[in-house]
């Protein structure tokens, strides 16, 4: 009963409207965008898979996510999009941009049917929202790898002298850090024969009960492994806040900066920072 | 000075709204001109007590607020949750005392970082409120 006019509108105008599409699409993003004919291809498919739904019989809550054709054309779409820099709006944008090219033609047309109107603002809403989601889920993706090699940066046990290492710690130290910082730190000592390590916290914002359990641990463990700690970098206030909430570093070496940290990490080992007069 | 109080509503879902919360806290603390020393306490009284949200009762709220008054700066905050609150409360307050291996020093510890403490614990849950005081 309605959608045949639908139907007729979009069949009749489906190479202008697919042109038209391609050209608004093209003037949307800047002169960085997507490839020309990677894009024009993919806007291709995804056409092809959004006037196949268009000209189904219409029913009250249309479900897109079971068209693996057209989610994957979305998908890639919106992935080429975002690797581009593009915002989430952008995105949308290239949806909707079809959706007023074809009200447009549809409203021009005699015999459409208010049914027909409603069938395609609802299948241009599902397409919107899947749009969203692809979007959204390409920028946790990007999020979660980024955090990933983060972290993977942000353990570097450092070869200070012969037998000396230090291990600069900066930003939030949970669980999940704590573990890697052990493990790389374990190693390190071991393959060097480590006397003495400095755990400089100079980039600690928060040393609170649960960073301070994991240091004793890590500190624990470096201990059986032949090491001496030296802790450098607490602040002043660190240091208030430290023992008001009553925990204590016992018999670990501190220092308050890493200068004095490395002096006394070299008293350690036998050695120490001489001008070079002196042995001239 | 600053008559609208600044208020800061935190939902506290996982590991990382602890680090938002403290950096919320840290952050007032500094517009009311409190001093090094005092954003370190909040922030790490903050800390403690949303971590331990986070751990035992996996989600709850966390709300800074400016306090202040004529004669007085105050931040004020409330941690609150829903969980299954603290069976032995005297217990929990005691140095060294935890039950999750921990080093028993959050609650107690946090209670004497800062200048008001007070705690309200049930089978329903769980509600903390701190402030840090200086008069002008």
């Amino acid at each position: 009963m309605t959608t045949i006019a639908l139907q007729q509108v979009l069949h009749e105008q489906r190479s202008a409207l697919l042109t038209a599409w391609i050209t608004q699409v093209a003037a949307l993003g800047d002169q960085h965008s997507v490839h020309e004919h990677a894009l024009d291809a993919l806007l291709r498919s995804l056409f092809d898979d959004i006037l196949g739904i268009l000209e189904r019989q219409p029913t009250a809550n249309p479900s897109l996510e079971h068209e693996e054709s057209l989610a994957l054309a979305l998908r890639q779409l919106v992935g080429e999009q975002a690797r581009h820099g593009s915002s989430a709006s952008t995105c949308v944008n290239v949806v909707l941009t079809l959706k007023h090219l074809m009200s447009a033609q549809v409203v021009t047309a005699t015999d459409v049917t208010l049914e027909d109107m409603l069938w395609l603002e609802q299948v241009f809403e599902q397409l919107t929202l899947l749009t969203v989601t692809a979007f959204l889920a390409i920028r946790e993706r990007q999020i979660t790898q980024q955090s990933l090699s983060l972290l993977e940066l942000s353990t570097p046990v450092l070869r200070l002298w012969h037998r000396i290492l230090l291990l600069p710690l900066v930003g939030v130290i949970d669980t999940v850090r704590a573990r890697q910082i052990t493990e790389s730190l374990l190693e390190a000592i071991a393959r060097y024969e480590a006397r003495v390590t400095i755990l400089d916290l100079t980039g600690v914002p928060v040393l609170d009960t649960s960073v301070a359990q994991h240091l004793m641990k890590t500190i624990d463990a470096a201990r059986l492994l032949g090491t001496r700690v030296v802790m450098t970098g607490i602040s002043p206030e660190g240091a208030q806040t430290l023992t008001k909430l009553g925990i204590r570093f016992a018999d670990v070496i501190s220092r308050a900066t890493l200068r004095a940290g490395i002096a006394e990490a070299l008293l350690l080992v036998g050695q120490q920072i001489s001008p070079l007069e002196g042995k001239r | 000075m600053s008559e609208s109080a600044a208020v800061a509503h935190i939902p506290l879902y996982q590991a990382a709204d602890v680090v938002t919360a403290r950096r919320a806290a840290r952050e007032l603390c500094e517009q009311l001109g409190f001093g090094k020393a005092d954003q370190t306490r909040l922030a790490t009284a903050v800390s403690e007590l949303t971590r331990n949200v986070i751990q035992y009762a996996n989600h709850g709220e966390c709300v800074i607020e400016n306090r202040s008054t004529t004669t007085q700066r105050c931040i004020w905050v409330l941690v609150q949750d829903h969980g299954a609150g603290i069976a032995n409360l005297e217990q929990a307050l005691t140095d060294g005392y935890s039950t999750s291996g921990g080093l028993g020093a959050g609650l107690p510890g946090t209670r004497r970082l800062v200048d008001q403490f007070h705690i309200e614990t049930t089978p329903q849950g769980t509600c903390i409120t701190i402030a840090l005081v200086k008069p002008l």
